[in-house]
């Protein structure tokens, strides 16, 4: 069903980062809002998406942002360079989703709520390494990878999945012994991503724990986190509810602080 | 969401956060109705992935759960939860609890009458009296032993000797149970398990078009587990009456089991005789005698009368037979399938049979008649790894993983045929742990073998009527 040429051939078809988005990461890894906003704006893609994303409702600004400098200078270092990251992480995205019901709009949503509420996390765990921010915008790179490799066999799935309670992820590991996880890692490698980026993301698939505890703990609020997301109605009827297995025992230690945090009732 | 279907139950397993607004989104109507229409006798929601719920979230559920029962006169209710979960259920619905719940899938499916694993050694407690001798009555029914606790303290002692016990059920409610009439298949007969007040109610619990269907793909021998029925009225004598006079034209043979006439006029079961119908004490009666079951038409489809023949509308649509073989195998085991010879004669095995084992499923509507594959046990279990995870020597686990396969074979079929504008429903999957059992029961048709192979694994499809 899913071979581990084709595995290969999805991660060969990635795009390389662009020179621009290289450039604008690592000015904003040394602090240089101005310059970074210089060069991103030459990425005119890029202009628009950071416009739109901030003047989203989810944002909470009052006035209309229209100069990347000026988005630069109101996200700080750390959100600005997660809204990059997000960016690259939707021209992944595909055109026209068939597995989950999905679109542009609703899969930056998706994003933007994961950032939103990561920040939140953060915030609570006084964590401010932009390292960890941005690792939130390798988690919905799971969703696009599972939709580029398994979109052409959705009956197959269908039929597989009524027959027995198994996820996508399972799936994949057992026909390639590489689940999606894996190849999110490969994706956060291709494009020079910190190495804890991806090591937080496989620890967030809530089947592989990491040795470092501090990674670990925050796999378990990601792991979380995005099944507080994925639980949704938006997200429920994108059929995202179940392509993964949410692991409830490895969130168990963090359970009542999250619901506290989220204020859940 | 799509239901997982086993023993007769489908789960839905919601994972994360249920709260009014999610819950909607995660089940609806329809998602049940398909269920039940793949023969579910119980419609249960798994929690075991919820770490949070509210009364808002269940309600959407239990509204749902209604509206199933009353329409489909099937079980419904909640498993695989922690003791926490079942204290704030209880809570939440502490004088309207009408729904069932069972802490887990094994003891859900001991109260199923589809689940073909009998004889369970069972220990149960229960604060409520009546729900323990509840579950205890339908657990017997059922054909487990149960043993009932009659204190908290019993119930701790007891629960050390782990091994005396095949299940230990606590924290497990038994709502209004389901009545329709529950469906299983066992060797080449078919039971059907009717209790309580047998009335023109029947006409609506009973599945006739699955009925009729399995008559249509060979089945001959029909057995009514009758033992927890205590009255029938003559609108039931009227309908079993008609059902054996419409099963007579394809010499089927119907039977009744455990059936007492304590508060049944014996000139019901006069009126039933004369329709042909037969009654036995005990089930064993019947399944255990080889030769009375070969004469009733539930040992071997070759004591059926009216053999049919596969035809040419069947043959057209090999192509999608075959496709939908292929595919299933190639994704399960991520092989190419290779499709070696092809003839129309009976089944021809080679090689060892005692090393192969077998599954089938009918299919019935536009057409009808049923696909067989027969694997080495080797290749079975290769072909199984995909769903059990592991390789396993377990012949019980394969051959429940292989009927899960067919069944994936069937819906496939199933789809393709509908592409095709063939509209078909399928049969409870069937197994054969040894090729010998098969062959009494299609030895003698005719019917298309393929011969196929994946990685020079060799496996046969056998289509017939």
């Amino acid at each position: 069903m899913i071979t581990n040429e084709k595995i290969n051939s999805f991660i060969e078809k990635i795009p390389p980062a662009s020179k621009v988005l290289q450039v604008t990461l690592a000015l904003l890894d040394s602090g240089e809002l101005v310059k970074a906003a210089q060069i991103a704006k030459e990425d005119l893609a890029l202009s628009s998406y950071l416009k739109s994303l901030v003047n989203k409702p989810i944002y909470g600004f009052k006035n209309q942002v229209d100069d990347v400098s000026q988005i630069f200078g109101i996200l700080g270092v750390a959100k600005s360079q997660q809204a990059v990251y997000n960016y690259m992480m939707s021209l992944l995205s595909p055109k026209k989703w068939s597995l989950f019901a999905l679109n542009q709009s609703s899969f930056h949503d998706l994003q933007d709520t994961l950032a939103i509420n990561w920040q939140k996390i953060l915030a609570h765990l006084q964590i401010t390494d932009k390292e960890i921010q941005s690792a939130i915008t390798l988690l919905p790179a799971s969703i696009i990878v599972a939709e580029a490799l398994f979109h052409e066999k959705k009956e197959d799935v269908a039929l597989l999945r009524s027959a027995s309670e198994i996820d996508l992820n399972t799936i994949l590991l057992r026909l390639c012994q590489r689940d999606l996880f894996d190849i999110c890692e490969m994706i956060a490698k291709k494009w020079e991503m910190h190495a804890h980026i991806g090591a937080i993301v496989q620890a967030a698939s809530g089947s592989k724990p990491a040795e470092d505890a501090n990674i670990d703990t925050l796999g378990k609020w990601m792991h979380l986190l995005l099944f507080f997301t994925l639980s949704q109605p938006k997200f429920i009827q994108a059929q995202l509810n179940d392509f993964i297995d949410f692991h409830i025992e490895y969130v168990d230690a963090i359970y009542e602080d999250f619901a506290q945090l989220m204020e859940i009732q | 969401m799509r239901a997982v279907v086993k023993n007769g139950i489908g789960i839905f397993t919601p994972q994360g956060f249920l709260d009014g607004n999610s819950a909607n989104s995660l089940l609806t109507l329809e998602d049940v109705e398909a269920t039940t229409k793949i023969n579910a006798e119980m419609v249960l929601v798994s929690l075991k992935k919820v770490v949070f719920f509210n009364r808002n979230g269940l309600d959407a559920f239990v509204k749902l759960f209604t509206k199933v029962r009353n329409k489909q006169h099937i079980t419904v209710g909640f498993c695989d939860y922690d003791y926490k979960k079942f204290t704030a259920i209880n809570k939440f619905y502490k004088n309207d609890l009408n729904f069932s719940l069972f802490k887990s899938q094994e003891i859900a499916a001991l109260f199923s009458a589809s689940y073909k694993n009998k004889n369970k050694n069972v220990l149960l407690f229960s604060q409520d009296k009546s729900q323990s001798a509840a579950m205890a009555i339908e657990l017997h029914d059922n054909g487990h032993n149960p043993v009932i606790a009659q204190t908290q303290e019993e119930f701790k002692e007891k629960s050390k000797n782990r091994e005396s016990y095949d299940v230990i059920i606590e924290d497990t409610y038994l709502g209004q149970m389901g009545q329709s009439v529950a469906t299983r298949v066992t060797g080449n007969a078919i039971i059907y398990t009717v209790s309580s007040f047998l009335d023109a109610e029947i006409g609506n619990t009973f599945n006739i078009s699955y009925h009729n269907n399995s008559l249509n793909v060979g089945f001959r021998l029909f057995i009514f587990d009758a033992y927890k029925v205590v009255s029938m009225n003559v609108h039931a004598l009227n309908f079993f009456s008609k059902l054996a006079s419409s099963g007579a034209e394809y010499n089927a043979t119907i039977c009744f089991v455990g059936m007492t006439f304590e508060k049944i006029p014996v000139s019901f079961k006069e009126t039933l005789e004369d329709s042909g119908i037969m009654f036995f004490e005990q089930m064993d009666d019947i399944l255990q005698n080889k030769e009375l079951l070969k004469d009733l038409g539930g040992g071997s489809a070759s004591s059926v009368a009216n053999k049919r023949v596969i035809n040419k509308e069947i043959v057209t649509e090999l192509p999608n037979f075959i496709e939908a073989t292929v595919n299933t195998i190639e994704m399960m085991t991520n092989s190419q399938a290779i499709k070696n010879a092809a003839k129309v004669d009976q089944i021809t095995i080679s090689g060892k049979l005692e090393d192969k084992i077998a599954s089938s499923i009918g299919f019935y509507g536009d057409i009808d008649g049923m696909v067989i594959l027969v694997f080495p046990f080797d290749i079975a279990k290769k072909a199984s790894e995909l769903l059990i995870g592991e390789a396993t020597e377990d012949t019980e686990l394969v051959l429940d993983t292989l009927a899960e396969l067919v069944n994936i074979v069937g819906g496939k079929i199933k789809s393709l045929l509908f592409e095709a504008e063939i509209s078909v429903n399928i049969t409870l999957p069937r197994t054969y742990d040894n090729v010998n059992s098969l062959l009494d029961v299609v030895g003698d048709k005719k019917g298309v073998q393929v011969d196929l192979s994946f990685d020079n694994d060799k496996f046969l499809f056998f289509l017939t009527r």
